[in-house]
């Protein structure tokens, strides 16, 4: 069954965008939440690293880590009107640990004991997969909250595909696991039957830590796990959940890439890994791609026929429209020169594609190719036109 | 352009670090390539998940694995691989190799240092300190360190993690360490940072932040930035305006064999409006970080070979030569 863009921006909870850092996907997860406003949703989108342009456009320059929804008036700027409304938030991953702390923690003494730890204070925000874990926080609690229909989520730049949905995950196995355990109660874990039957080895490895970082980094660790402790089952259970709404009928992945053939490369291995791990993938958008002005491909030669006639057609056309005082036919050989660049770079673009928009479309998704465009993309006008470019398409199919 | 007080291959380390999509690791490879003509002994460090620095000199070739590989004349390039620095570094601590193994292959430890942050960061670090202080008879054993570190943002994170390590930990051996580690990067006559942006909007602005915040949280030393794939000039000098031109042709002008007018300027619009972009973006980024901006041309096809690489290392030689 095949799904356009439209039709997920019209239908769907929440719009996930991915792809590696630098391909363009927080312009594109605005585009789409801004599509969905228009469509008469009610929108909201997290980015994670917007340009400051964007930002103030959106109106989130402020970091606090909650939505902020924008003014009637911009929105009838975008074009937004009936129902739909766009709020945008950009995420702060201390804040956001810090407000699971506050809602999970058994009582007030944990709570401060797990905020003033030394280690929590560096850990919070470097602890591998925090930025995913705190992303996917705020979807929960977006899509819990009620307040929207469509949830797009630009997500943190990674190196694996799966790391959006997997970094939870790894991190309460972390908090669970036996290395945790021996930490947090080194007393009974040290006792006659632990000890000798499994956690010999274990005992070792806290040995050499020790050795190699000195006795207060233990101390420290084994405080800030402890504090943790009580609060595990909390962070299961919206781990747990959160993952079922991404993964269910209500979500769609979209991957983003941009023309160059490393961005192509990255692009293709997230989409393996993502159909390896179950992910349902519903589209992909090539961003900044060299168009023909004419739509299809260039000519496969500029000129196609005699260069000589082509470029003394081309001086008198250029000397007729400016005059004769100008140098027309060293203009018509430049002109030719640059514009049989740009057609190169046209058809680079298409070869360096082609093989990943035929696997895309192959399964029945989308795919949407963004035209580079000649000026910055960064506020409402350049939003619009990505939006306008996006949404073009898929009408056509 | 006025060039930095000290030359860039003076240094014995460069961290060349920059958002996703603006060729760092081309850079990387270009900067090795300008220091190995003229001379030095460099090594290329890379940490990601697969080696690319090998492919850009010596496409096919195998993998340099931890132990480095002479990808050009010159060029050893080789990839932390953090399990396998532990490993070493676990060795040189503790001796014994059965115990080193043993502890890596405890699944509990390999849990918690699967969650643990920042211990990468610092032993790939460590292992760039050991190699700067590798020593062949009475000189180093590498002239020149590149490193390719992770995209901006998270490179700055790399860098500063020696500074937590010594911050959170109190006492003990890895406290020492990670001390040397914060030295040689706080060392402004051994160690420098080499942003790489584009001219463009996102990455000219992460840019400027990114030279704040390496001066004043990290204390590296930011003495220049390169600026990727920017775009030439579409016209000749004197034809600033070619585009405008050709927009005056008739559209039922014939012209045997070409596109049509219409189409003609649209290209070249394009490609005069993407050159003015680029060079507001140049002018910007020289402005918010007051450093020299180096200048590296768009290559239409990318890097494919060492030959693609020398128009890169050439603009990074020119100002070494300046200096």
């Amino acid at each position: 069954m095949s799904t356009t863009i439209a039709e997920l921006v019209g239908e769907r909870r929440v719009v996930a965008c991915l792809g590696a850092g630098g391909v363009g996907k927080t312009t594109v997860a605005a585009a789409v939440a801004l599509e969905g406003a228009r469509r008469g949703r009610r929108a909201v989108v997290i980015t994670i690293d917007p340009a400051k342009r964007l930002a103030d456009a959106l109106g989130v320059a402020e970091l606090d880590n909650n939505p902020r929804p924008l003014s009637p008036a911009r929105l009838a700027e975008l074009g937004v009107t009936g129902g739909g409304a766009l709020s945008a938030m950009m995420l702060d991953m201390k804040r956001t640990f810090d407000e699971l702390v506050e809602r999970f923690a058994p009582d007030a003494e944990t709570r401060d004991r797990i905020l003033a730890n030394p280690i929590y204070a560096h850990v919070s925000d470097a602890l591998a997969g925090s930025a995913e874990y705190s992303a996917m926080e705020k979807v929960y609690e977006l899509a819990e909250s009620r307040d929207f229909d469509l949830i797009v989520v630009d997500t943190p730049p990674s190196q694996h595909a799966l790391d959006f949905l997997d970094a939870p995950q790894r991190l309460l196995e972390f908090l669970d696991s036996r290395i945790v355990q021996l930490l947090v109660h080194p007393a009974f874990a040290a006792g006659r039957f632990g000890a000798r039957f499994f956690q010999r080895g274990t005992h070792r490895v806290l040995q050499v830590l020790e050795r190699v970082s000195g006795v207060g980094f233990l101390e420290d660790l084994s405080d800030f796990l402890l504090a943790f402790e009580g609060m595990s089952e909390g962070f299961r259970e919206r781990a747990r959940e959160v993952r079922s709404l991404l993964l269910g009928p209500q979500a769609g992945f979209v991957l983003v890439s941009g023309p160059s053939r490393r961005a192509i490369a990255d692009a293709g291995r997230f989409f393996d890994r993502l159909r390896g791990g179950g992910v349902p993938v519903a589209g992909m958008v090539f961003n900044r791609v060299r168009t023909w002005p004419e739509g299809g491909e260039p000519p496969e030669r500029i000129p196609e026929s005699d260069e000589d006639a082509a470029l003394a057609a081309l001086a008198r056309a250029l000397a007729a429209a400016d005059g004769a005082d100008f140098p027309a036919e060293r203009a018509a050989r430049a002109a030719v020169e640059a514009v049989r660049g740009y057609a190169s770079a046209v058809r680079r673009d298409r070869e360096a594609t082609a093989q990943l928009v035929e696997r895309t479309r192959a399964g029945g998704r989308f795919v949407v190719q963004v035209p580079e465009f000649s000026r910055d993309v960064h506020d409402l006008a350049g939003l619009a036109a990505v939006a306008g470019v996006l949404f073009a398409e898929s009408h056509d199919g | 352009m006025t060039a930095p007080e000290h030359p860039l291959l003076a240094r014995r380390l460069v961290v060349v670090t920059g958002k996703g999509g603006t060729g760092k690791t081309s850079v990387v490879a270009a900067l090795a390539l300008a220091a190995a003509r003229r001379g030095r002994r460099v090594c290329v460090v890379e940490m990601g998940l697969d080696a690319e620095v090998p492919d850009l000199f010596d496409p096919g070739g195998p993998p340099p694995g931890g132990r480095g590989r002479e990808v050009h004349p010159g060029i050893t390039a080789l990839r932390i691989e953090p399990y396998e620095a532990l490993a070493e570094y676990l060795g040189l601590q503790i001796g014994g190799r059965r115990v080193v193994e043993l502890v890596l292959r405890n699944k509990a430890f390999r849990q918690l240092m699967d969650a643990a942050p920042g211990w990468r960061e610092l032993i790939t670090l460590g292992k760039v300190w050991h190699l700067e202080q590798m020593r062949d008879g009475d000189r180093p054993r590498w002239d020149l360190l590149v490193v390719d570190a992770p995209a901006t943002g998270h490179g700055l994170t790399f860098l500063d993690v020696p500074r937590v390590a010594v911050a959170a930990v109190r006492m003990g051996p890895l406290r020492r360490h990670a001390g040397w580690v914060e030295q040689m990067i706080r060392d402004t006559r051994r160690t420098v940072l080499l942003p790489v942006a584009l001219a463009e909007e996102l990455p000219a602005r992460e840019t400027a932040e990114l030279v704040e915040r390496a001066r004043e949280d990290v204390g590296v030393a930011v003495d220049r930035v390169v600026v990727n794939a920017v775009a030439p000039a579409p016209f000749p000098d004197d034809l600033p305006d070619l585009d405008r031109r050709l927009a005056r042709i008739p559209d039922d002008a014939v012209l045997p064999g070409l596109p049509r007018p219409a189409t003609l300027a649209a290209c070249a619009t394009h490609l005069r409006e993407r050159r003015e972009l680029n060079e507001h973006h140049l002018e910007a980024i020289a402005r918010a970080t007051g450093l020299p901006v180096i200048a590296l041309p768009l290559l239409p096809e990318g890097v494919r070979d060492a030959d693609d690489l020398i128009h890169l290392a050439q603009p990074l030689e020119a100002l070494e030569d300046a200096a």
